[in-house]
């Protein structure tokens, strides 16, 4: 997991580099480094944020570069580990995102050549490698370094013998080719990009590339070229910087009435009740469908556990959700079954590897992603878009709730298939969904209300999350938000689980918050609430605005508006969401760049 | 030698018009403002552009492409985020040696253009009623002494027109200029420098247009039309009039009772009529259709944009996609004869017009026998429904009933 950005052009490559290193430090932000040629290849790299980089580096010429922001999988965090990475002579220059596996071999057969490593890192070897092959022409040496190489990569290359070019490889790992007038970029995301070109060229599996500033040439192992399409990017930096507020986290979740309304908009027909997906998976959502596994990863799993629930709810078909690492060596596949991979990114490693088992073994996998292009949209049968834009904070949130939405209306057009469901039902559904971008906006104007809650779990140890039904899967992500951004340790819990073993970690100092329905299981609730209260610890409820009852049981109440069974969770998510912000904000803690993680994780 | 057209700008005072456009892609006379300034630089004798580009830079692109179709030149050059005007050409360094540098939301006169290509570093003046929104210039003899942004009390009218005549030298004093008090860095900071070392020419313009609001796109398209001749190109049936300069695209059918009167430009792919007055100085694009008993007034009307019936339309502007239901007209004229002042971005601005009718964005239907009063701004995607009365400015994606 790394960002990657390259540049040839017109322009100071120096300021071209760190803007757009600036804007991929989602990617990881351990160190950084830069090489230019200016005359000769100058490197420069350092520990810390890209700031701290930015620094360290005097003010050079040259308008070719390139520039790598880590986040160290092969060798510690050290000022020699990172990247790029040089040949023996210093004269050429790599910068690479993914895991070479069999990196030590190579570094001994390279030993034994001559080379000298100066690193820990399995990149250094591909340094090496192009050394070896290079005979006056970097792409060539390129290809022939890549035919060794086992594992996955996103690779970029400069020779101070060849300035005005660079070259890139990919597989396995996002690389994107910029296209601008009389300069062109690579790099691993496109809002590295937005700043200078919005024209991007996606590059494939196996693709190798090389720029200069007036050509873009796509070539395989054979040097055969390929044409690869140039696409127009419709979002603008505006989308991708914070807008005003002091997180993009925050910003991102002040988003979603608008996300709401988008990942909607054009799927519900106002004219005719019925549920369209504009992108073409007719032939997946097909009612002969026995069962299906929704694999995901993260945040990305709690939001498959919330669609169990409300597909289950509205159809006859199993769905069972399974964790990417695991199911892609220990998964149940059958032909009937659909394989739901859920990544916003669309390039979790986890979830690509399964969604590749899933098709050996001749199951139809559809992907919901956020990101059209972008590796899993490609291997799958179909993908459903989740029009969520840009998201930045390491956090998921907008795109955890846009993911919810996919799924019920996945559920909704199997229900239609299967005649689950009349038209009135599917009316009532659909009046609902439309109301669901204002109700998110009420819960957004009480974040007052949230904040002044937050100050009682801010020195808290440890905390509980629980609730039932989708409200179940909804408290594991309310935990997952609070540990990953405030460092409190949380746990989230079906309720009726907790009398069986849970308890004995339960004391007057560990605050539980509890979601609450009117639905079947309230009663329960309401005894679990009594049981909790009972140890002496104190209760912070989440639950409607017509609720009464729960006055008299809980200490505190978060209200969110509802006047239906439909989705509640979206509202609940968002109040879950601001509840961890305003934790982690008043505990001060690095709430866009949390220790220790990064946005998406690319590797396994 | 190259001519610089600056072309980066979104022109946030043109909204809505430039929601869904750059500015200089903005219709005059059938052709986008960029076009004529094109026209009229090669018609000078320029041959070799570079557009610097920014805001949908893409749509710059597919229209002028490599610059074939007008036997030029143009490499475009993307300016990123703007930091202002000596940022844009701080972007062009390498490309160029002795250059021509015009803003392309400005139309400039050929004879203009020809006197500031002559030798030696010139800047183009034009004397102005109104300085106070502009950089004053001060010459002594035709020598530019100094340069002030937007002064209260102008000390001249004489102001900076917005074409320049530099070489090399001027990329030394962009470099020391620093952030301007609204943060930009402005070329007219470095052509101070400039001018305290070396010596610059101030030529002073006979023809000028700058467009900053979205009414100044009817005086430019009053000011072009003025100068187009006769050109039919598509079908007229019987029974119509047609008087004074008129161009008509292909298959474009002008149907009985029209009565057109020039200088009017019809596109391509028209249907104009039964029965309609067209009035002088409007420009209908392409794809339009113009029906029974409908009035046009000086006006700007898009492509794809319906008049249809019974509709009045005068001294205004309608964007792309719109469609006009039955019975709606548009008021230009106040009942007190007064000018008409226009709420833009929230800020209310006097347009200097006794005459205005109202700005329509893109894909904005109205119902019908629906009003609108004299300087409405209507924002994209916008519904007015029947019989409703539309005023003031409309956001984008609104619903008035």
């Amino acid at each position: 997991m790394c960002g990657i950005i390259g540049y040839v052009g017109f322009r100071d490559a120096r300021t071209v580099v760190l803007e757009s290193l600036k804007r991929l430090d989602y990617r990881g932000y351990d160190s950084a480094g830069v090489a230019i040629i200016d005359k000769n290849l100058k490197v420069f790299k350092e520990i810390g944020e890209i700031a701290n980089v930015e620094r360290h580096i005097p003010k050079i010429k040259g308008t070719t570069g390139i520039g790598h922001t880590r986040w160290a999988t092969h060798g510690g965090v050290t000022k020699e580990n990172a990247h790029p990475h040089l040949s023996c002579d210093k004269k050429i220059a790599v910068i690479h995102n993914g895991i070479i596996e069999n990196f030590s071999t190579l570094r001994e057969e390279l030993k034994k050549k001559g080379h000298t490593f100066r690193s820990q890192t399995d990149t250094e070897v591909i340094a090496h490698l192009i050394e070896e092959a290079y005979k006056g022409n970097l792409e060539d040496a390129l290809v022939a370094a890549v035919k060794k190489m086992k594992g996955s990569y996103a690779i970029v290359a400069v020779s101070e013998d060849e300035p005005g070019k660079i070259v890139g490889a990919r597989k396995e790992s996002p690389l994107v080719i910029g296209v601008g007038d009389s300069e062109n970029f690579l790099a691993s995301d496109i809002p590295a990009l937005l700043k200078y070109t919005k024209r991007v060229m996606f590059l494939n599996d196996g693709d190798f590339c090389t720029l200069t500033n007036e050509t873009i040439s796509v070539f395989d192992a054979n040097k055969k070229q390929l044409k690869r399409k140039e696409e127009l990017i419709t979002w603008d930096v505006k989308d991708a910087e914070k807008s005003g507020f002091a997180h993009f986290m925050l910003k991102e979740i002040y988003d979603q009435p608008d996300t709401v309304h988008q990942v909607l908009r054009g799927r519900i027909s106002e004219i005719e009740d019925t549920v369209i997906f504009p992108e073409h998976v007719e032939q997946l959502l097909k009612k002969e469908i026995n069962s299906i596994h929704i694999v995901a990863c993260g945040t990305s799993s709690y939001a498959g556990y919330v669609g169990k629930y409300l597909i289950e709810q509205i159809t006859n078909i199993p769905v069972f959700v399974e964790l990417a690492s695991e199911y892609r060596y220990f998964g149940t596949r059958n032909e009937n079954s659909l394989v739901i991979a859920i990544t916003q990114s669309g390039e979790t490693a986890d979830t690509l590897a399964a969604l590749r088992e899933a098709q050996i073994s001749g199951c139809k996998t559809l992907v919901i992603t956020n990101v059209i292009g972008s590796t899993a949209t490609r291997i799958s049968d179909g993908y459903i878009l989740q029009q969520s834009g840009p998201e930045i904070g390491v956090a998921a949130t907008k795109t955890f709730t846009s993911q919810i939405i996919v799924l019920f209306l996945i559920g909704l057009k199997l229900a239609l298939l299967q005649n689950m469901l009349g038209s009135d039902e599917l009316y009532e559904y659909i009046f609902h969904l439309k109301k669901l971008p204002r109700y998110v906006r009420e819960v957004l104007e009480r974040s007052d209300d949230i904040r002044s809650i937050a100050k009682y779990l801010k020195d808290a140890k440890s905390v509980f999350f629980i609730g039932r039904g989708a409200n179940y899967p909804l408290s594991l992500e309310g935990a997952l938000k609070l540990k990953e951004i405030s460092y409190i340790h949380a746990e989230g819990f079906a309720a009726g689980e907790l009398k069986h073993g849970p308890f004995a970690l339960l004391t007057k100092d560990t605050p539980v918050v509890a979601i609450i329905t009117q639905d079947e299981t309230y009663d329960k609730i309401l005894a679990n609430i009594g049981e909790i209260k009972a140890r002496g610890s104190k209760v912070i409820a989440i639950a409607e605005d017509k609720d009464t009852e729960i006055e008299k049981h809980a200490d505190y109440i978060l209200r969110f508006p509802t006047d239906t069974k439909v989705l509640p969770c979206i509202q609940i998510t968002v109040v879950l969401q601001l509840l961890a912000y305003h934790v982690a904000n008043l505990r001060k803690c690095s709430i866009d760049k949390p220790r220790n993680l990064a946005k998406s994780v690319t590797v396994e | 030698m190259k001519c610089v057209i600056l072309a980066a700008g979104e022109g946030k005072r043109m909204h809505p018009l430039t929601y869904t456009r750059p500015k200089v892609m903005l219709p005059i006379a059938g052709k986008p403002i960029l076009e004529w300034n094109l026209l009229n630089a090669r018609a000078a004798g320029l041959k070799e552009f570079i557009f610097v580009v920014s805001y949908k830079s893409e749509m710059v692109r597919e229209y002028f492409a490599d610059g074939k179709t007008w036997n030029v030149k143009i490499t475009y050059v993307n300016q990123g985020t703007p930091q202002g005007t000596a940022h844009a050409i701080s972007v062009i360094e390498s490309f160029v040696n002795d250059f021509l540098i015009m803003c392309g939301d400005t139309i400039f006169g050929i004879n203009d253009i020809k006197n500031m290509i002559k030798k030696g570093t010139k800047m183009g003046v034009i004397k102005a009623e109104n300085a106070t929104e502009y950089g004053v210039v001060e010459l002594k003899g035709n020598q530019v002494q100094k340069i002030t942004e937007k002064m209260d009390q102008p000390l001249s009218n004489i102001i900076n027109a917005g074409v320049y005549h530099f070489n090399k030298q001027i990329f030394d004093y962009i470099r020391k200029t620093e952030k301007s008090p609204r943060g930009e860095f402005e070329i007219t900071d470095s052509i101070n420098m400039l001018v305290s070392k070396e010596s610059m020419e101030g030529v002073l313009l006979n023809e000028w247009r700058d467009v900053v609001y979205p009414w100044h796109l009817l005086d430019a398209n009053e000011e072009i039309l003025k100068k187009i001749d006769k050109k039919i190109r598509g079908e007229i049936d019987k029974n119509t009039t047609i008087l004074g300069n008129v161009i008509i695209g292909k298959n474009s059918r002008i149907l009985a009772g029209s009565y057109i009167e020039g200088p009017v430009v019809i596109g391509d792919d028209c249907k104009i009529g039964p029965n309609c007055y067209i009035r002088p100085y409007t420009t209908i694009g392409s794809r339009c259709h113009i029906g029974n008993a409908c009035e046009i007034k000086n006006s700007i009307i898009m492509d794809n944009s319906n008049v249809p019936h019974l509709n009045y339309v005068g001294d205004s502007i309608i964007g792309q996609n719109c469609n006009l239901g039955a019975g709606t007209t548009i008021a230009n004229l106040r009942l007190d004869k007064k000018n008409i002042s226009v709420i833009l971005n929230g800020k209310k601005i006097n347009s200097g017009r006794r005459k205005l009718g109202a700005i329509i964005g893109d894909n904005v239907q109205t119902g019908i026998n629906s009003i609108m009063d004299v300087g409405t701004i209507v924002g994209n995607n916008t519904f007015i429904g029947p019989g409703a009365i539309a005023k003031d400015e409309i956001k984008s994606n609104s619903k008035i009933l």
